[in-house]
């Protein structure tokens, strides 16, 4: 395609993309009407300023431009924007995720008081994710990190007379800043050892990490040398970071509470976009990883999407389930970095978002529904609970299509999306532990499992929510047609349809079958995988088995012809309990951390203050017996002293007797004295 | 009579005025009050506006690079043998002091402005806050020890009467903890400002000085006294040098208040009135700061560098102490009393990390903390002047019930735990950014220090979000029925008072140079006494 538009012109409409958000977050809170309308009009800017930018940038060249914000010191913090690659596609998929859920909010908030809050709350987080995408240093990515965070907690929190939502955002922030402080200190490493945190100058081609080199356990840099740990340190302090923005274990149990935020949120935030920031910053910042944070971050990745995948399993919210399928997918994309497949985590990355973005407005369409027949008849169910749906299929068959659509591309079937960026992964997984061997095989082995479970729980979802009767008018006695539910109006169907279209392989790859056709994993991957076994096994025996699976889930759920009874088994409790990770981080963490503060403050009073209180007592102690001897010896010697006076005159003036011979006899005495002493001396 | 002269004896004069006013104008006072610091604080401002940057006008151990010096020769007294003693009426402003003038101008506004509260003796009560007004400013302003120290100690006696006379319940215990803390402090540290006399030498006239900027230049120390680096003097068998260090910084971190003398703050916060605790918080604590740096490490950088690291560990303290303490309370103005330990121990870590961005970092913190901290106290008086409560377990989902103030405090507590956009962030990044790189620039601070300060901002978001849950969020419950029609929203005066406060966290954050232009290059001049 040719140049339309010359680097300067491009640099204004990226601005334009992050400028149109911000600017509808502003006039959201004044013009309280046109909140809506502000909202997805300027979506929609950011959405045409990114397909501009994708067309001229996408695979040509990089725009890098900065300016001077902050210097002193050794420090030099420039604001600025970087385009690669990676975040003109990134730029693409947020803004047109967005906007497309900020069409489905209409519909979905439209009765709520306060819906202007909403979509300022949901411009801001626009604004923020353009922003992280775009920055082009780790200082300025680190502010709008946090900045997706706090629009995170506004949007979780946005029912705020709930006590489960706010309790809900209250733990997702103070998790993400777990996971921040992390981000933090690894900016401060970089800063020491390198002086810079321009994106470019670090990670870039000829960049300032590959100059560094570790000599005799010390990790050399151009500018300053560390003990070699601290590369080490660094590289795990940015997965932290990571671990919390994109819930994995053990920071991963902040997700399943934020779904008590509206679904549209939950679709947008968290499942397509700010989760996936993690995976994003660990793509941006790669070149650093050695050795032993990579196996780390694989085995983070592999575990926690198999934890996820068996909770998953169990749970009855239809919300939940998809978060903790959303944690489990996230894993899939960390272990693909872990394993230096960075094409293949971007691949699922991009993928996974329509999918999962829209099995959750599905679900959100059912919860909607559902809700509207609750305050309709006066009912008290929980709309979220599958035990409550079934046979939905028939009477919403758009809702139904587009979940299967996406139900699909989750396993990983083939012709679906998620079909050739799972493929990806596991492939790499398998290529990976075949280079090392031995306890390595462990990763492929999981990752399969995880795999299989992850088609079983989502099609438990499918067939228990769409297949099947309808179970609420059983539960509640009343006829079907009472209870009347049906697919919800174009503000709502336009975007699943719209989602479910890039469900399908044929928008990532010309041959849908082959991930080698694929212009998205080839972008950032140009080498070919070798044409080995594992190319053409993988996907065989994966989907082989996936295929058998749904024939179980469809016998279980839907025809309900075999029965399981699991409800008593350790595993069940484990799966249904979370792991129990809620429990221990409530009874140990918590409870510790605030019994430590109650002795914190005990200490303060007691032997802090207690200290001051004693020497002002030992001071008054002090002045009590200084005052004692002040009364009764200082004051005793002048009393004394006055005592004496006084008793001397009164002796003398029993003198002044006025007769005139005792007068005389002194006066004799006196003169006698006197002429005594005169002869003496 | 020079500017600076003119910022700090306004208030006086009117305070005078306000005095000889009969009391049957006593309603008048508090707006004659507003024109003052108002006054004041455009001076201040046109000050700010015309501070000159760069490196000719750094300052620090350089007189002539001070701005608006003003030198009078105040007490010349022929001693005999001892020569002449020379006391210099001597002000002066550079990079350290001018953000904080601004400030103070600011703080003491926001002050008056929330002195509606006060009903009492109006007459005592405005002469006395424009007397230490007079006292605050005089602070930054002097560059005499001798004149600092009266105006150091000239805060302490209005500060006692404002506590103790219109304060809370405990007002008398608090009132003479907090000067007797205080006091204890700043009476040996005189003793060293009488050392620090005896040894200094102007170099002009030969007199003995108490001139500090020539107390930062070793060649002024005449040979054989006892603050003389060669001479190498001892008291009691220690390095007279050390002990000079230590009773100086004693004296300004009771001020600032480090760990472990800062019990003085909970109490002195929570019983004073609210503009009080304004005062305290917005400025009391950077005179802390501010003599750190100026005196306890500018006049003895030598012993500065080598103890530093266990400057640093008491900020490392500081952060984490305050901070947990923070979390066991629930009487919100003692919370935040404890936060702001936490918060001014980045200051001293910045300080102790001895570089440019620790530094920088540190003055930031001193200027973000002095608005963040007067909005959550201004905040608490909100609460506490409509239904004379603070436990925070009395209140629930306030949300609803004042909107507009539910912003106010969203924008306070996310701006104090750091979030990115507020001034504190920047403040707190630099400084941890300093103390990191600290090990690799000068060796003085070992990399955890900045670690485990890092976990300080941690625990902040924990009790700033748990205080928002547990009182804003949620259905509104509270203690008493009749305290749903007193708790009313905002009024104009206090939003007034508030948006000019958040605005500067928002205008400090996103444009940081503003503030760090003004200051960097005497924050290198400032270095350089340590090569």
């Amino acid at each position: 395609m040719e140049q339309i538009f010359t680097s300067n012109q491009l640099f204004n409409i990226a601005i334009l993309a992050i400028t149109a958000p911000f600017l509808a977050f502003i006039f959201s809170l004044i013009f309280k009407k046109l909140a809506a309308a502000f909202g997805i009009i300027s979506i929609g800017i950011s959405l045409i300023s990114s397909i501009i930018l994708f067309l001229h940038l996408w695979k040509k060249h990089t725009l890098h431009y900065s300016f001077q914000w902050i210097n002193i010191g050794n420090v030099k913090i420039d604001v600025g924007i970087l385009l690669n690659d990676l975040s003109v596609i990134m730029l693409l998929l947020i803004t047109l995720i967005a906007l497309l859920v900020h069409i489905y909010s209409v519909e979905y908030i439209r009765n709520d008081k306060l819906k202007y809050r909403y979509f300022a709350y949901l411009s801001l987080f626009c604004f923020a994710m353009v922003c992280v995408v775009m920055a082009d240093n780790l200082f300025i990515l680190y502010a709008f990190w946090e900045l997706v965070g706090f629009s995170s907690y506004l949007l979780i929190g946005f029912w705020f007379t709930k006590e489960k939502a706010v309790q809900a955002n209250k733990k997702a922030m103070i998790m993400n800043r777990i996971g921040d402080i992390g981000f933090l200190i690894g900016i401060m490493i970089m800063v020491s050892q390198f002086h810079t945190l321009d994106i470019d100058t670090l990670f870039g081609s000829g960049s300032l990490i590959d100059s560094s080199f570790v000599k005799n356990g010390l990790w050399v840099s151009p500018f300053a040398t560390m003990p070699e740990y601290w590369l080490s340190i660094a590289g795990f302090c940015f997965f932290s970071g990571a671990i919390a923005k994109s819930a994995q274990f053990p920071l991963h149990t902040w997700l399943p509470d934020a779904m008590e935020g509206p679904t549209a949120v939950s679709s947008l935030i968290h499942a397509a976009t700010m989760v996936a920031a993690g995976v994003f910053l660990l793509l941006r910042i790669s070149p650093l990883f050695n050795d032993v944070v990579l196996v780390s971050i694989a085995t983070i990745g592999l575990f926690t999407a198999f934890m996820a995948a068996t909770i998953a399993l169990t749970q009855n919210d239809i919300k939940k389930v998809l978060a903790f399928s959303t944690i489990s997918q996230l894993g899939f994309m960390v272990l693909a970095v872990g394993v230096q497949d960075n094409a293949a985590a971007i691949f699922h990355l991009i993928t996974h978002a329509f999918f999962k973005c829209l099995l959750f407005l599905g679900a959100g369409i059912v919860i909607h529904q559902l809700h509207h027949i609750k305050e309709k008849h006066s009912l008290d169910f929980d709309e979220q609970n599958m035990d409550n749906m079934g046979g939905l299929r028939k009477l919403m068959p758009v809702t139904g299509m587009v979940f299967f659509i996406a139900a699909m591309a989750l396993s990983g079937l083939p012709f679906t999306s998620g079909y050739l960026s799972k493929d990806a992964i596991l492939v790499s997984v398998f290529e990976w532990a075949d280079l090392r061997g031995g306890i390595y095989w462990l990763f492929p082995l999981m990752i399969s499992i995880t795999s299989w479970l992850t088609t079983f729980y989502i099609f438990r979802v499918v067939y228990k929510v769409f297949f099947g009767d309808f179970r609420l008018p059983k539960i509640f006695n009343k006829a079907k047609e009472e209870l009347h539910i049906h697919d919800p109006n174009l503000w709502m169907t336009i975007p699943v349809i719209v989602l479910a279209v890039f469900c399908f392989g044929v928008f990532f790859a010309y041959n849908p079958l082959n991930l080698d056709s694929s212009w998205v994993y080839h972008g950032f991957n140009l080498q070919q995988h070798n044409e080995g076994l594992f190319h053409l096994m993988v996907p065989l025996y994966i989907n082989v088995m996936s295929l058998a699976l749904i024939f179980l889930a469809h016998l279980i759920y839907a025809k309900q012809k075999i029965a399981i009874n699991f409800q008593a088994t350790w595993f069940y409790k484990l799966s249904y309990n979370q792991w129990y990770f809620n429990s221990f981080y409530d009874v140990f963490l918590m409870r510790i951390v605030l019994w430590k503060a109650k002795y914190f403050y005990w200490f303060d009073r007691k032997i802090i203050d207690g200290t001051v209180h004693l020497s002002s007592d030992i001071i008054l102690k002090f002045s009590k017996i200084a005052n004692w001897l002040d009364r009764n010896i200082i004051d005793g010697l002048v009393n004394g002293v006055a005592f004496l006076v006084g008793r001397l005159g009164i002796w003398l003036r029993g003198m002044q007797s006025g007769k005139l011979q005792h007068y005389f006899i002194w006066m004799l005495l006196l003169f006698l004295t006197f002429m005594i002493f005169k002869i003496v001396i | 009579m020079g500017v600076l002269s003119i910022l700090i004896f306004l208030p006086l004069v009117f305070g005078i005025i306000i005095l000889l006013m009969p009391k049957s104008t006593s309603a008048y006072f508090k707006y004659l009050a507003v024109v003052v610091s108002l006054a004041q604080l455009i001076i201040a401002s046109w000050l700010y506006y015309q501070f000159k940057t760069g490196v000719s006008f750094a300052g620090v151990n350089n007189l002539a690079q001070y701005q608006w010096v003003e030198k009078l020769d105040w007490i010349r007294l022929d001693v005999g043998s001892f020569g002449v003693l020379q006391i210099d009426y001597l002000l002066g402003v550079d990079g350290f002091s001018i953000g904080l003038i601004w400030l103070s101008a600011l703080v003491m506004l926001i002050a008056v402005l929330s002195s509606w509260e006060i009903k009492t003796n109006l007459k005592g009560y405005f002469a006395l806050f424009l007397l230490l007004d007079t006292a605050i400013i005089g602070v930054f302003c002097s560059l005499d020890l001798f004149l600092f120290y009266i105006f150091y100690e000239l805060m302490l006696l209005p500060l006692y009467f404002l506590i103790g006379m219109w304060g809370g319940v405990r007002r008398e215990y608090a009132a003479i903890k907090f000067f007797l803390y205080t006091l204890f402090g700043s009476i040996f540290m005189l003793l060293v400002i009488a050392g620090l006399y005896l040894s200094v030498t102007d170099p002009t006239t030969g007199n003995h000085t108490f001139n500090m900027v020539y107390a930062m230049d070793p060649a002024n120390y005449s040979a054989g006294s006892i603050f003389s680096r060669l001479a190498n003097a001892q008291i009691l068998g220690f390095s007279a040098r050390y002990v000079g260090f230590i009773i100086v910084f004693i004296a300004f971190a009771i001020k600032v208040p480090v760990f472990p003398f800062h019990t003085w703050l909970p109490d002195a916060h929570v019983e004073a009135p609210t503009p009080i605790s304004i005062i305290l918080a917005g400025i009391l604590l950077k005179v802390g700061g501010y003599g750190i740096i100026r005196i306890a490490f500018g006049i003895f950088p030598d012993v500065a560098a080598s103890l530093s690291w266990w400057v640093g560990l008491l900020g490392v303290i500081s952060i984490i102490y305050g901070a947990m303490n923070a979390l066991a309370q629930r009487d919100l103005k003692r919370l935040i009393a404890y936060s702001s330990v936490s918060h001014m121990g980045f200051v001293l870590l910045g300080i102790a990390s001895l570089t440019a961005e620790g530094l920088n970092g540190a003055m930031m913190q001193m200027i973000s903390h002095g608005f963040l901290s007067v909005m959550l106290f201004f905040i608490v008086g909100v609460i506490y002047n409509r239904v004379h409560d603070r436990d925070i377990y009395n209140f629930r989902g306030l949300a609803n019930q004042m909107p507009k103030f539910t912003g106010f405090v969203m924008i306070a507590f996310f701006a104090s735990l750091g979030l990115p956009g507020f001034s504190a962030f920047i403040a707190e990044a630099f400084t941890l950014i300093g103390a990191f790189s600290s090990q690799a620039i000068n060796g003085l601070l070992p990399r955890w220090m900045a670690m485990v300060a890092a976990f300080g901002i941690l625990l902040g978001s924990a009790y700033l979000l748990w205080t928002l849950q547990r009182m804003f969020f949620g259905t509104l419950r509270l203690k008493k029925e009749e305290w749903k029609a007193q708790l009313k929203d905002l009024n104009w005066r206090e939003i007034i008072t508030l948006t000019p406060l958040a605005a500067l966290a928002l205008i400090l954050g996103v444009m940081p140079s503003l503030a760090f232009n003004v200051m960097s290059s005497s924050v290198n001049q400032f270095l350089m006494l340590f090569k």
